[in-house]
């Protein structure tokens, strides 16, 4: 069944995304729909963290339009751009948290910031993340003390805390043990299925995206290379796509 | 306004709070102040929030009426949800299941740390620190007995690379502040002076102020700022960066690698630059006396060499190199004492020229006294 028109959150529309003069990834169009947890994958430099951070406001694409939420991200003014960011959520594959304050602190951040909301209820929002990622008795900790596992769900739990549309996660469950990821897996799914909040994961983690993904874009030589659902490509016999879910060297 | 009508069943003592529109952030603070007046009312003994209205509830809804309920809960009162829709029950236990948790080990690591705890654990830093500035010092010993004796070599280049940043790249600073600081010293001077037609022992003050005092004191301060900084932050971003860690870890002395080649071209750069500062003041001061009262250079030089013997530079010299160890160890040691956070390498910065200058102002003062009392 073809999507509505307004449950489309996110489209890319003929984008083409680099650094400098050098493109990284060309002719990409992609629509994200409102509910569904979506996999961009491929191998590393294929450019997905780097469409991530088109999509994110944070590197204009070379050309193309960006459509989150029904507004072009990069025809509105700053003012216009941050309001429009302020209804997602990112969560970097270095966490980003700041290392001086505490993690309570970190998740309150942009509540803090953005809204007026007593500071009572803030806290209580706080922990309320907090517990969904699994980080209850730690509020108080600096993100040093913490484990590569930890700190990406505390980044995961700032991402959320003003309850996002939309979720972005950079490589969520790059580097931790399989329990961990599994455990961030169920988190965003979690996110999903009980705060109806849209999910864009970039990862190559096959696990991670057989676990979760309701959808999977595969970019690969500059371009994208297979949309579909994880079983279609699994199933797929383009040479790429077979090799990354199959683990083959091309 | 997500609260819509209250109304009070004055048998049991309760309110019925019907809840209509979303229960989230922009709605949230209203709807607190809203609930939290009712639970504050002494004439009811509990709430019942009623969902059937309600639209979305996210986080901050659930946050509100989590809040609510403990209030009441400590007032001795009853906060119970009617009429819950399938999305917002499913909010409210995933939310709740959670919640149990962190209840359960809520602040746990929020002890507060009182007035004695908080000196005890001061005294600890201070005694670890100090426990870690004797071990550096020995371990700079150790491994420049190990270099002298040729046993171990500093890394390929890097004596030369921080002769260049150190020394070459301050020249044009330490001789710009030298000149100024001459001339500052031969104007005043040339007041005090000039006015007793002692105008020629202008060159007797300025000599021996900036071969004994100024030339190193001023050269050590400015090498602070731009170098034993530099020592700190670098150090400090390369602990933060696991940098320091990989060296251990590959058995390579971090001590040898980064701080021995350090701390040898500070020794040899401070007195050499102390030197240029010397000269270079003592240039601006002749050409301020030669300007002003019009004393010859020549016999502004010769009044500096009958007054200032070997030993006066030998006092200079020997005080910059002291100053430069003082300089070299405070970045060393607190730039390797920096812990994994942003304002840890911010924080080493600022304390290593906080102390380098506090020890290089106590240690002139103290070698001044004692050479005063020597007569030196």
């Amino acid at each position: 069944m073809p999507a509505r028109s307004d449950d489309v959150l996110l489209a890319c529309n003929d984008i083409a995304v680099g650094y400098d003069d050098k493109p990284v990834l060309e002719h990409v169009d992609l629509e994200i729909h409102r509910g569904e947890i979506v996999t961009l994958l491929g191998g590393s430099g294929c450019g997905k963290s780097t469409l991530l951070r088109a999509i994110t406001g944070l590197l204009p694409p070379r050309s193309g339009t960006v459509t989150l939420l029904g507004e072009d991200l990069y025809a509105t003014n700053d003012d216009g751009r941050r309001l429009l960011l302020r209804r997602t959520g990112m969560a970097f594959q270095q966490d980003a948290l700041f290392s001086a304050i505490t993690i309570i602190d970190n998740v309150a951040l942009p509540l803090r910031e953005l809204t007026k909301l007593p500071e009572s209820l803030i806290c209580e929002m706080a922990r309320i993340k907090l517990a969904l990622v699994g980080l209850s008795g730690l509020e108080h900790r600096l993100p040093a003390s913490l484990s590569g596992g930890q700190r990406k769900r505390a980044a995961l739990a700032r991402a959320s805390i003003l309850d996002p549309e939309i979720i972005f996660a950079d490589e969520p469950s790059a580097g931790l043990d399989p329990i961990v990821a599994a455990e961030l897996d169920e988190t965003l799914r979690r996110f999903r299925d009980v705060l109806g909040v849209t999910v864009v994961v970039v990862t190559h983690e096959l696990a991670s995206i057989r676990a979760i993904a309701d959808r999977a874009i595969m970019f690969g030589s500059g371009k994208v290379m297979a949309v579909g659902t994880v079983a279609e490509l699994e199933g797929s016999h383009d040479e790429g796509v077979y090799n990354f879910f199959h683990a083959r060297a091309s | 306004m997500p609260v819509a009508v209250t109304q009070v069943d004055r048998a049991s003592r309760t309110a019925n709070v019907a809840l209509r529109g979303d229960l989230v952030i922009p709605t949230a603070q209203a709807t607190y102040g809203q609930l939290r007046g009712l639970a504050r009312r002494r004439d009811l003994r509990g709430v019942v929030l009623d969902f059937s209205d309600a639209g979305r509830v996210d986080t901050s809804g659930v946050a509100v009426v989590s809040l609510v309920k403990r209030q009441m809960a400590r007032a001795g009162k009853k906060l119970e949800l009617a009429n819950l829709g399938d999305t917002h029950r499913a909010a409210f236990e995933l939310i709740e299941h959670a919640k149990a948790d962190a209840d359960a080990n809520a602040d746990r690591d929020a002890e507060p740390v009182g007035l004695v705890e908080r000196i005890g654990i001061a005294a600890l830093d201070y005694s670890q620190a100090a426990h870690d500035l004797v071990a550096l010092i020995r371990d700079i010993a150790i491994q420049a007995w190990f270099v002298v004796r040729r046993k171990r070599s500093l890394p390929k280049g890097a004596f030369a690379d921080q002769i260049a940043r150190m020394g070459t790249d301050a020249l044009p600073i330490v001789s710009l502040l030298g000149a100024l600081l001459g001339t500052t010293l031969a104007f005043q001077g040339v007041v005090l002076l000039h006015r007793f037609g002692a105008g020629q022992y202008v060159a007797d003050m300025i000599g021996l102020s900036m071969i004994r005092e100024f030339g190193p004191m001023m050269t050590a301060i400015i090498v602070t700022g731009r170098t034993g900084a530099a020592i700190a932050a670098e150090l400090g971003t390369m602990r933060v960066g696991s940098e320091i860690d990989a060296l251990e870890a590959m058995g390579v002395s971090p001590t040898r690698f980064l701080l021995l080649p350090r701390l040898a071209a500070l020794t040899f750069v401070q007195p050499a630059l102390s030197l240029i500062s010397m000269f270079v003041g003592i240039a601006g001061g002749m050409l301020v006396t030669a300007l002003v009262i019009h004393v010859p250079p020549a016999v502004f030089w010769d009044r500096i060499v009958e007054r200032c013997d070997i030993m006066d530079f030998v006092h200079g010299l020997g005080k910059s190199v002291l100053f430069a160890w003082i300089i070299g160890l405070a970045g060393s040691h607190l730039g390797m004492r920096t812990t994994a956070d942003a304002t840890s390498v911010g924080a080493a910065t600022t304390r290593t020229v906080v102390v380098s200058v506090f020890f290089i102002i106590m240690v002139d003062a103290v070698i001044a006294t004692i050479s005063s009392l020597g007569g030196s």
